[in-house]
């Protein structure tokens, strides 16, 4: 493990990518972290952008939005327990990026460096998962209650009425194709906001296996050159709060009374659980 | 009027210079006087071409069901299987299709798993209408346009002691299909037909309990196979399932053990036809995308004939001279059916 390798965070809007480098840039540079990757040096680089993310989070407030299209290139020096040291840079990019791979079917050149990366982390949000739903079977279950149906206006297809384990797997399809092909890569599977789904007492494999049958199919396939492991992860611990809206939360003051703020990461590996937010890179970087 | 402005074709005249016109006309009323010269008229400059705008974006795949040079190119890829899936109108051509892509979207299929595909904006569009997005009120498919080419839905799918199959499922018009007993010259167009690895034709079991339109279900139905065999289009030894649709409609129908015999008819006057013409002939029955849900389930008997595509033995049975196990369920669920009423 050394030199310059390139990582890239994948996810649809609202998946996490921005609170999971917030998290990490923190925790690396937390005094006394003990992670299986940590803090090397500063590089001559550009640290505002991560350091505003790193102090929102640890304020317990929302990360407000990637701006809407392009990347903010974020780049951490990082050294394993050997001192092999590894420079990994994080494209920041917005989730509506991906989501116009799927609905307009095309890609902004600049994208393109990004997604050849041959490592990739795909952040899910375990939470917002939209499952398809069949209306014979809704209308029996309306049925059964005893609701009678609503009269509502047809809605006319469109792409982003797609399920979320459709989108993910034709954005997988994608880079595994045409200009984006780059054989073998390794992916990350982060299933985020944890916090939001660990009761339903399941592992991120099973989560993968009951709430993205398709992707979950797609993946053990193998038809696709992808080296691929999935983790849970909640970088929050919980909710945070959202200042615009005057929100004030007692779970968000629980997660501020931790002594250490890394404290509040769950990072879930089977049915293994610590806080170590670096683990899923190493592996990728192995 | 300035006389710069005036010109005249009379090489003689020199109204230019003089104001007066050679011909004595009043210069309004004069034919040869004209505006402008050619040499007043400016050379119009060159421009260069502008520079075409470099492209910013990378066009991807439309994932829209596929063109027949793309499915060939796809073709190539993995072991192949395709599927000419023929119907008269309304006979569930498109819900069988997105059947069979929603079966998946919950897991595999008695060990048939996705691994891909190149058409999903394909497969969603129509499966739309009949997902609880679409706000309608009950299931249904948009039909496929009369004359336009067939296209192919494309399925990458896995099993444990094959691996990967590609499977690529045409769609054509159904009232293509109807017109070629009326000129089998028609077949001609059919390339999904001829390349089919496995025909599958459908015979709508809504329309053939109804006592109305049975019998033109069981003669016409036949004849289009009739037809696309006298005319080469289906290969000789090319295997053939027949599949009775709606299933639903079917085991609340008036007399569903009619249908069946109708059914078994049916199919047993095609065996007799061409058993020596065609490889094998099953039947399925299919619900696959059921109207109700109280007397079977969404996308029942979609998974025996997905791995009849795939080529596996299913529990179906092609003997004429049995009442298949689906049958037999079938007559069950009437039994249950009266003794709700």
């Amino acid at each position: 493990m050394s030199g310059k390798i390139h990582i890239s965070v994948m996810g649809l809007p609202s998946s996490g990518k921005t609170t999971f480098l917030a998290a990490l840039w923190h925790m690396v540079r937390e005094v006394g972290a003990n992670t299986v990757l940590s803090f090397d040096v500063l590089s001559q680089g550009n640290y505002e952008h991560l350091n505003v993310l790193a102090k929102r989070w640890r304020s317990g407030t929302i990360q407000q939005r990637t701006q809407v299209s392009g990347a903010k290139a974020v780049t951490m020096r990082l050294k394993d327990a050997d001192d092999h040291k590894v420079e990994v840079s994080f494209p920041d990019l917005p989730g509506e990026d991906f989501s116009r791979m799927w609905e307009r079917r095309e890609l902004d050149k600049g994208m393109l460096e990004t997604l050849t990366a041959s490592s990739l982390v795909l952040m899910i949000n375990g939470d917002t998962i939209k499952l398809p739903a069949w209306l014979v079977e809704w209308n029996m279950l309306q049925s059964k209650m005893r609701i009678a149906p609503s009269k509502n206006d047809a809605v006319e297809w469109s792409a982003d009425l797609a399920p979320t384990q459709v989108r993910i797997v034709d954005l997988l399809q994608m880079l595994m194709s045409g200009e984006l092909n780059i054989g073998r890569r390794r992916l990350a599977i982060l299933i985020s906001a944890w916090d939001k789904v660990e009761g339903d007492g399941l592992t991120p494999a099973e989560i993968l296996e009951s709430k993205l049958p398709l992707l979950n199919q797609y993946l053990r396939s193998g038809r696709d050159p992808w080296s691929w492991k999935v983790w849970g992860l909640s970088a929050q611990g919980g909710v945070y709060e959202d200042p615009d809206k005057g929100e004030s939360f007692a779970e968000t003051d629980r997660l501020r009374d931790l002594e250490r703020p890394s404290d509040r990461i769950k990072v879930v590996d089977g049915g293994a659980l610590c806080s170590d937010l670096t683990k899923p890179l190493k592996w990728l970087i192995d | 009027m300035a006389n710069h402005e005036l010109n005249c074709t009379n090489a003689e005249c020199k109204i230019e210079s003089d104001g007066k016109c050679v011909e004595g006309y009043e210069v309004e009323d004069c034919p040869h006087v004209g505006g402008l010269s050619l040499d007043d008229i400016p050379e119009t400059e060159e421009q260069a071409a502008p520079a075409p705008l470099p492209e910013l974006t990378i066009a991807l795949a439309s994932g829209e069901a596929l063109s027949r040079v793309n499915t060939s190119i796809l073709q190539r890829r993995n072991i192949s299987k395709s599927i000419g899936l023929i119907g008269p109108n309304d006979s569930g051509k498109t819900s069988l299709i997105s059947g069979v892509y929603d079966l998946l979207q919950g897991g595999p299929v008695s060990g048939a798993a996705f691994a891909g595909s190149s058409t999903l904006i394909g497969f969603e569009k129509v499966c739309h209408l009949a997902r609880v997005v679409s706000r309608g009120v009950a299931p249904h498919t948009e039909r496929t346009s009369r004359g336009a080419d067939a296209t192919f839905f494309h399925l990458d799918i896995y099993q444990e002691s094959v691996g990967i199959t590609s499977v690529f499922i045409s769609d054509r018009s159904g009232e293509d299909y109807l017109a070629v007993t009326d000129q089998i010259s028609l077949a001609d167009q059919f390339y999904e037909i001829r390349r089919a690895d496995c025909i599958t034709l459908l015979v709508n079991g809504s329309q053939l309990a109804d006592p109305k339109m049975r019998h033109e279900v069981k003669a016409a139905t036949p004849h289009i196979v009739d037809a696309l065999i006298e005319a080469k289009a289906i290969r000789k030894g090319c295997r053939l399932a027949v599949v009775l649709t709606k299933k639903d409609s079917v085991v609340v129908s008036q007399d569903p053990d009619r249908v069946q015999r109708d059914f078994v008819e049916l199919v047993e006057s095609i065996i007799r036809a061409h058993a020596a013409y065609l490889g094998d002939v099953k039947q399925f029955i299919v619900a696959a995308s059921p109207q109700d849900c109280k007397h079977v389930s969404r996308g029942e008997g979609v998974a025996d004939l997905l791995l009849y595509w795939l080529n596996l033995t299913v529990s179906a049975t092609a003997s004429v001279d049995d009442v298949s196990p689906d049958f037999e369920r079938m007559i069950d669920l009437l039994t249950d059916v009266r003794s709700e009423e």
